[in-house]
């Protein structure tokens, strides 16, 4: 008889993973996107947020070059597989300014920037809240 | 027929971006499995979970999910269907993708709708293999089988 964790039950569930890690903790950027695809595989409405020095993260040149582990795979193909499984990607525009970043520094999986009341309404309408 | 390496089968059916093989089964039931493409880009799977035999899956919405230890994303569904079985070796044993990507389906599905309309939204025969060495070339993807 086959193990009944191999078989999906999970009813649709709205999902918003706050990504506040930058590369100051590259070891701390993988994860959130593996997951995050997993959720989205599973059914799940899965929103990414990112705030703080996670938004360095979407600045054209840095997801590119960072990797979570020496020779691993770099942050932008784990970004690149939640897209891919259906993941939204939502930048905090405040924290902009502070990591001296303008719109046109942003890479295109970004879906939208958005504002900090935008991040509180995901939060507050979402079934489950993340923060990595 | 390969392309860098990664195997085409003509017969089969595929979705756009070559991550699903589909094959007609007995029953007007149609096999699921990973392409070459995929198993290669996922890299040694450890993972495989269905959705429950029995539950109504609409297009878009996956038959399973499929973990490595650095890849994690869906297998899709392009048609509405119901999950019919799924592979228990697979299961038990998701390396087996692997190995033998063409061997090892992961879900069989009934077509909510007759067989040729499901199957209408698929690409086979040569306007598939034209697909799926333009896939293999943009992305840069070769063949990582692990042996049989």
């Amino acid at each position: 008889m086959t193990d009944d964790r191999h078989y999906l039950d999970h009813e649709e569930k709205s999902v918003v993973i706050v990504m506040t890690s930058g590369p100051s903790q590259r070891h701390r950027c993988a994860t959130p996107f593996y997951m995050a695809a997993i959720m989205a595989s599973m059914d799940a409405d899965v929103k990414l947020f990112f705030t703080m020095e996670g938004v360095k993260l979407c600045q054209k040149g840095v997801p590119e070059q960072l990797t979570a582990l020496d020779g691993g795979k770099t942050i932008i193909e784990f970004m690149r597989d939640a897209k891919a499984a259906g993941v939204k990607f939502y930048m905090c525009r405040p924290a902009m300014p502070g990591y001296e970043m303008e719109v046109d520094d942003v890479i295109a999986e970004v879906d939208e920037l958005s504002s900090g009341g935008e991040l509180a309404d995901l939060i507050l309408s979402s079934d489950k809240v993340l923060f990595f | 027929m390969e392309c860098n390496g990664c195997e085409f089968r003509p017969e089969l059916y595929y979705d756009a971006e070559f991550q699903i093989w589909v094959r007609i089964e007995e029953r007007g039931e149609l096999a699921v499995g990973m392409t070459d493409i995929s198993q290669s880009i996922a890299g040694k799977i450890l993972h495989v979970r269905v959705r429950r035999p029995g539950t109504l899956r609409p297009a878009g919405k996956p038959v399973a999910t499929v973990e490595s230890g650095k890849w994690a994303g869906p297998v899709p569904n392009l048609f509405d269907c119901t999950i019919a079985a799924a592979n228990r070796e697979v299961l038990e044993d998701p390396s087996l993708l692997n190995r033998q990507p063409y061997e090892s389906w992961i879900a069989r599905v009934q077509p909510a709708q007759p067989l040729e309309q499901a199957l209408s939204v698929l690409l086979t025969g040569d306007a598939a293999w034209a697909g799926y060495q333009a896939r293999c070339r943009r992305d840069g993807i070769a063949c990582k089988r692990l042996p049989a």
